[in-house]
This record gives C-alpha cells, structure tokens and sequence, in this order.
C-alpha cells in the first residue's frame, strides 16, 4: 500500500481564493442564464420572449464592459484555474460581441411566423399536436438561456489554465449548441438530424480530449497547463504518454474547430441548424476553440513544439486544401460557407504553427495574427449567415445555390452585400478577409512555415474561383421565375448584417488599431 | 499489482468504446459506447492519481462522471425526439444531410 | 478499534429501524390484499404479457429517469465538502449553497414546466 494514498481529513487542505471581480464576464452571463430559466419557469408565456431578449442582450454588453474595464489584467485566479490574460481577455471581448449579433438575429420573428426556432422541440413534426402549437404562436424562449450558457462556456474555454477547467467549459459550450441545433422551425427532421450527428461525434470527440487529459496527468502529475510545460522542460517522466497524450487532447480541439481530418460534421450542422444558430456557432466556436488551442498549444506544450509542429503542419494543409476544394462542388448555400469555415479554420492554423515568431515590440506574432484573424472571420461570418436567413421562398430559406441566381436583379442591396462578404472570405484587399490572411501568412514567414503558406495562398486562389462563381451567378444569371423573394428582416437581422458588413470594411480600410490591440494582447500569463 | 495494468485495462477499455461507436448502428448503443470511452478516461484519472501519489485525478473523476451525467440527459433527449419522429434510433436512418 | 463504534452504533440504528417499521406497519396496518398490492413494486412495468421485444416505453420514464440522473449525480460534490467542510469553513459553505441554489432553479423550472406531472 502507497503510504502517501492513505490520506484523509488529516491532510492540510487551504480553500481557493475565488477573485470574483475578475471572474465578472462570465460570472454575468451565467447568472443571466440562470435568472432566464426562472423566467422560463414564473414568467407568463407572453412576455417571455421579449424579457428573455432584453436580459440576454443586457448581460452580454454588461459583460462585455466588465472585459473592457479589465483589459490590462494578466494575473492566474482562482487557485490556478482560470488565467485572466492578452489573449483571453481578447478572445471574451470578441465573443460577447459577436454572441450578442447572434442573439439578435436568433431573436429575429418577422421573417417566419413565430420566429426561427420551432414552438416545441419535443412536439413530432408534423403532427396535429405541432400543428396546434404552431397556430397558437407559441415559441421556444429556452433558446435564450441555452445560448447564455453556451457563451458562459465559450468566454471560460480560452481562459482555462488547467486542462479540467477546459474541458468542463468544452462540455458547457457543446451541451447547449446540441440542443439548440435541434430547434429549427423549418425543415425540422434535417434540423433534428444535425443536432444527433453533431451530439454523438462531440460526444466521441470530447472523450478523446479527455483521454488525452487523463494521459498527460499521468505525465505530468498535473492536469495546470503551466505543470504540464514544467514537466516538459525538466524531461521528467515517459515520453510516450506526453505524445500521446497531446496528441489526443490536439484531437478534441481540432474536433470544434472543424479541421481536418476532423471536420466531417461541420457541413451536416451547418446546415441542418437554424440559420442564426449556424452564424454563431461557425463564429463564436471557433473564437473560443482556436483560444484554447492556443492556450494549449503555447503555454502547456509550447516546450516540444518540435514535436507536435509537424503534425500541425500536415492538419493545416489538409484543412486548407479540402476545405477549399470541396467546396467547390457544394450546391447549398449554407454546406458552401460550411467548406469555407474548413478551410478558413487552415489559414489559422497556419498562424498557430508559427510559434518562433517573435517581432522587436516582444508581440508574439503567432498568436496577435490568429487573434485578429478570428474577429475578421467571426464577424464576417455571422454576417453571411444572418444574410442567408432573408432570401426565402415558400417553404422557408431558398439555400441551394441555383435559386440565387440573379439575385441582383431582386435586390441589388443584398447581393452586394453579399458579394462584400464573400470577397473577404476570398481575401480581396479592403476587406477584413486579406488583412486576416496577411497577418497569419506573414507570421507563418517569419516562424519558418513559408511551404505553408504557398499552399495557403494557393488554396485562397482556389477558393476565391467558387467565391466568385457566386457573385456571378448574382450578378450575371437570370432569375427563376419562381425564384426566392428577398424579405425584410426586422431591426435585429438587419443590425446583424449591418455590424458584420461594417466590420468587415473597417478592418480592412483601417485595420491598425485592431492589429496594435492583438498586439498587445499576444502575451499568455504562464 | 503494478498500476500501469490498470491504465493499459482503461486503454482497453476505451478502444472498445471507440470501435463500438464506430461500429453499432443504434444512437442509443454508439452512446453508451461514448459513456464507456469516458469511464475508461475515469480508471485513467484514478490509477494516475495512485501512482503520481496526489489527489486530484479522483477528483477529475468526481467531475468528469457529473459531465457524463450531464452529456446522458441532453444525449437521450436527443435521441429520444429522434426516435419520436422516425420510429428509429439507427444512425443510417438519419440521412438527409449529405452532399 | 474505537473508530469504528460510531458506525455500528449508526448500523445498529438503522437495522433496528428497520425492522420496527417493518414489525410495526404488520401489526398495525389493515389487511386487504387485491392483485395491485401483489405486484412488483415501483418497478414502472405491468408484469402482464409483454410485445415481441419488451415493447416500447412510454417517453415518461425517460423524462424522469433523465431528471433522476441529473439531481441524483450533483450530491457527489456534497462528499468532498463534507470530509473537508472544517477546512473550508465559511468559503466552503457558501459555495455549496450557491451550488445547490443553482440546481434548485433548475428544480423549480422542471416543476413548473410540468416536468414532475406523471398524466
């Protein structure tokens, strides 16, 4: 028997110092969460909609303000769970503003009767008893809290400095976005569909991750990330578990960004998902999943880069190259963006390799790069999504790629928009989409990756070829007599679209001050 | 008893996890292979505990078994309006979604 | 060995409450047998001919199995805390309480959305 196992209440045991008033963005959404599901359960059906909307929105800008009143922070809290650093303070702002554009469009009602999401989950489509709650105009206000709680996960998965943390934020994140996948009002078997895909292969991706946990507490004794790195210098203990150990928690994370060889449910989720839903999780998943994988990546095992740099290598081109060709073939709206966050996911990665690289002001470019590259994406992104929700036709979203043909002649104003978007997806210059793509491409230069970035400046020509068969099959098709009408949204879609597209413009025309604030923030407290 | 039988018995187990959710047909059944994956993680975390000589692998377990818990109740709502709607819980009944 | 006396004082009592009630609901209790009270007990299914298969369950016990899992596994937090409850002291127990107050909002949303309703 290990004397030191035979250890109870004699043990001396000190109760963690909790810094709430640093933990407040998250510690404000989750509470938001919470005081939505007493509004669910005390509130009568007819305000619930309109006070879970007006909670939800509050809290986010709340939090958001307490991100900003704490920028500058850079401190390890909660016993070493949770770091309050650059990069995670970045991460959070861009997530509660991004969450908060796709709350708005979640919430938008005029363009369907009831709204986006369905009236009851659990009723059968179909049925007499769906028909019945349809007509009575019911909706699913669940949706709210359920998106809260998904954001309080996202703002804590870049944050987390223990791999435990991590993962109990990468199951508060999914558990919601499964649900909520699940909830669209249209279409409800694809949508029903989309959520069990994405629920079994998250599931199965999750225990991966924490298989890898497990095996990197064996190596290191520690599931910190600043033990795990420790460990790693000093050489301690089995190679073999530390490999595969981050070789299987690299696994999971790569699973929620959607690369490469781990992607095969992104296109099924997004387009099985409500629209709204899709234009947040494509956004603000993958802001949180690239956090972590930073976090990971440089504080935990930055020591061996060596090691795992060649297995990045390979994700990244492979992610670069069938998210671009594959989505060449696609003939839906939403599967076509789904192929492109694939492959926008590869030109990230392609930052992250560049762990060397290091400018003279002491920015890591590695990390500012994929920082800013992930508030050009997110906010571009959410845009594209929220546009796809307001070309319709009789039964719901007109998604398949020939029913947007001549689009410009119904509404010039939508198609380029459109066109906006998808030019800074391709990464034409003035758009957000080529400072991201200069800023990720000149670090991977600068940390010794250039092979990755010819392949991913050969990849960006490629995708910019179905970009641009888009625009135009806008601009230049004529359009099906029974083609799609273009609906006006409501204020919510519309200030979605809006923020994204002006964004996207901003970043691209004046892009310094955004590029100096990733700058600042690329350090990780350790 | 060397401990390291018990991580290879977790490794084990969670390979067989992996292969009968890459296997079975039935949602309900690739789950409970996913819940198998995570306990084999559980045996993991306590038999590393053991030999590293602290605690907080019995810990994680403690955590990880609320977050399965936690993954079964939304999992089988999930399925179970699955199965509502198509009288099937087979994974190759769900699918509409290709291409 | 003294260690263990409050336990089997505990096991003791407990055996011994047993079997008081069990003694005294016998002598006490009326006796009107039917087939109902000869059943097996709060085991959900009629032991009476069953479908090809063991037929299908109602949702129901989903719903409820589904709200047992999620109350009853929250309780393992309740362990540690109470072996280190003299460590923690006033930290530990206001966290608790904030712990159990959260799962008590997810309590009264499932009663009053009509979560504990069997019809």
């Amino acid at each position: 028997m290990n004397p030191v196992l035979a250890v109870g209440p004699a043990l001396p045991f000190h109760a963690p110092n909790v810094e709430y008033s640093d933990l407040l963005p998250m510690l404000i959404v989750l509470g938001v969460a919470v005081v939505g599901v007493l509004v669910e359960a005390f509130m009568g059906r007819r305000y619930r909609f309109e006070v879970q909307l007006v909670l939800a929105v509050a809290g986010l800008l709340a939090a958001f303000v307490s991100v900003v009143s704490l920028a500058g922070t850079n401190k390890v809290l909660v016993g070493g769970a949770v770091a309050i650093d650059g990069p995670a303070l970045f991460l959070q702002g861009t997530i509660l503003l991004l969450a908060t554009l796709g709350v708005l469009s979640s919430a938008e009602r005029s363009l369907d009767t009831g709204g986006v999401f369905t009236s009851a989950g659990s009723a059968i489509p179909g049925s007499e008893h769906e028909r019945l709650l349809t007509a009575t105009g019911v909706v699913q206000t669940e949706v709210f809290p359920l998106m809260m709680f998904a954001i309080g996960g996202m703002l804590l998965f870049p944050a987390s400095n223990d791999l435990l943390t991590m993962f109990v934020a990468l199951e508060v994140l999914s558990l919601p976005l499964y649900l909520l996948c699940g909830l669209a009002r249209r279409r409800r078997l694809l949508s029903q569909e989309a959520s069990m895909k994405y629920f079994l292969l998250g599931a199965f991706s999750s225990a991966f991750f924490l298989y890898g946990v497990a095996l990197l507490y064996g190596y290191a004794g520690t599931v910190r990330l600043s033990g795990i790195a420790t460990a790693v210098s000093s050489n301690a203990s089995s190679e073999s578990l530390l490999l595969m150990g981050t070789a299987l928690v690299a696994v999971g994370l790569l699973f929620k960004i959607g690369a490469v060889p781990f992607h095969s449910w992104t296109p099924d989720v997004y387009q099985g998902a409500p629209t709204p839903i899709t234009g947040f999780m494509a956004a603000c998943t993958k802001v949180a999943a690239f956090g972590a994988l930073l976090r990971v990546f440089y504080v935990g095992v930055g020591g061996m880069a060596w090691d795992w740099q060649p297995m990045m290598w390979a994700v990244a081109i492979l992610t670069m190259v069938i998210g671009s060709v594959v989505a060449i073939t696609q003939t839906d709206v939403k599967r076509m963006l789904a192929y492109s966050s694939i492959a926008h996911a590869g030109f990230v990665l392609t930052g992250l390799v560049a762990t060397g690289a290091v400018a003279k002001s002491g920015e890591i470019l590695g990390v500012s790069s994929v920082l800013f590259y992930l508030v050009a994406y997110g906010f571009t992104t959410i845009g594209a999504f929220a546009l796809v929700t307001v070309v319709r036709d009789a039964g719901g979203e007109a998604t398949h790629l020939s029913q947007w043909a001549g689009l410009a002649q119904r509404s010039p104003l939508v198609a380029w928009t459109f066109t906006l978007f998808l030019a800074a997806f391709a990464g034409i210059p003035l758009t957000s989409g080529f400072t991201g793509k200069f800023a990720v491409f000149s670090a991977a230069i600068a940390g010794d990756a250039t092979p990755l970035v010819v392949v991913g400046v050969v990849m960006s020509a490629v995708a910019a070829f179905f970009y641009f068969r888009v625009v135009v099959l806008m601009f230049f098709s004529a359009p099906a007599l029974d083609g799609p009408t273009v609906a006006v949204p409501s204020a919510l879609t519309t200030v979605t679209i809006a923020m994204g597209a002006l964004v996207t413009v901003v970043l691209g025309v004046w892009p310094s001050q955004v590029l100096d604030l990733a700058g600042q923030a690329s350090i990780f407290v350790r | 008893m060397n401990p390291m039988n018990y991580v290879y018995l977790s490794s084990f187990l969670f390979a067989i996890g992996a292969a009968g959710v890459l296997l079975r047909r039935n949602a309900i059944v690739v789950f409970m292979c996913v819940e198998l994956m995570l306990n084999a993680c559980n045996l993991a975390f306590v038999t590393f505990a053991r030999m590293q000589g602290n605690l907080d692998g019995q810990v994680i377990a403690f955590f990880v078994m609320v977050v399965a818990a936690a993954e079964v109740v939304v999992g089988l709502s999930i399925i179970v309006v699955i199965f509502r709607t198509r009288r099937s819980a087979s994974v190759d009944g769900a699918n509409l979604l290709k291409y | 060995m003294t260690a263990y006396v409050p336990i089997i004082v505990l096991g003791a009592i407990a055996l011994g409450f047993a079997m008081f009630s069990i003694v005294a609901g016998a002598l006490t209790g009326p006796r009107r047998y039917n087939r109902a009270k000869l059943d097996a007990y709060e085991c959900g299914i009629e032991p009476t001919p069953q479908p090809v298969g063991g037929g299908r369950f109602p949702v129901k016990y989903y719903l409820t199995a589904m709200l047992f899992i999620i109350f009853d596994i929250e309780i393992v937090f309740l362990y540690p805390w109470a072996v280190y409850f003299d460590s923690l002291r006033i930290f530990g127990l206001v966290e608790m309480v904030l712990f159990i107050a959260t799962l008590l909002v997810v309590y009264a949303y499932v009663w009053r959305r009509g979560g504990l309703d069997w019809d």
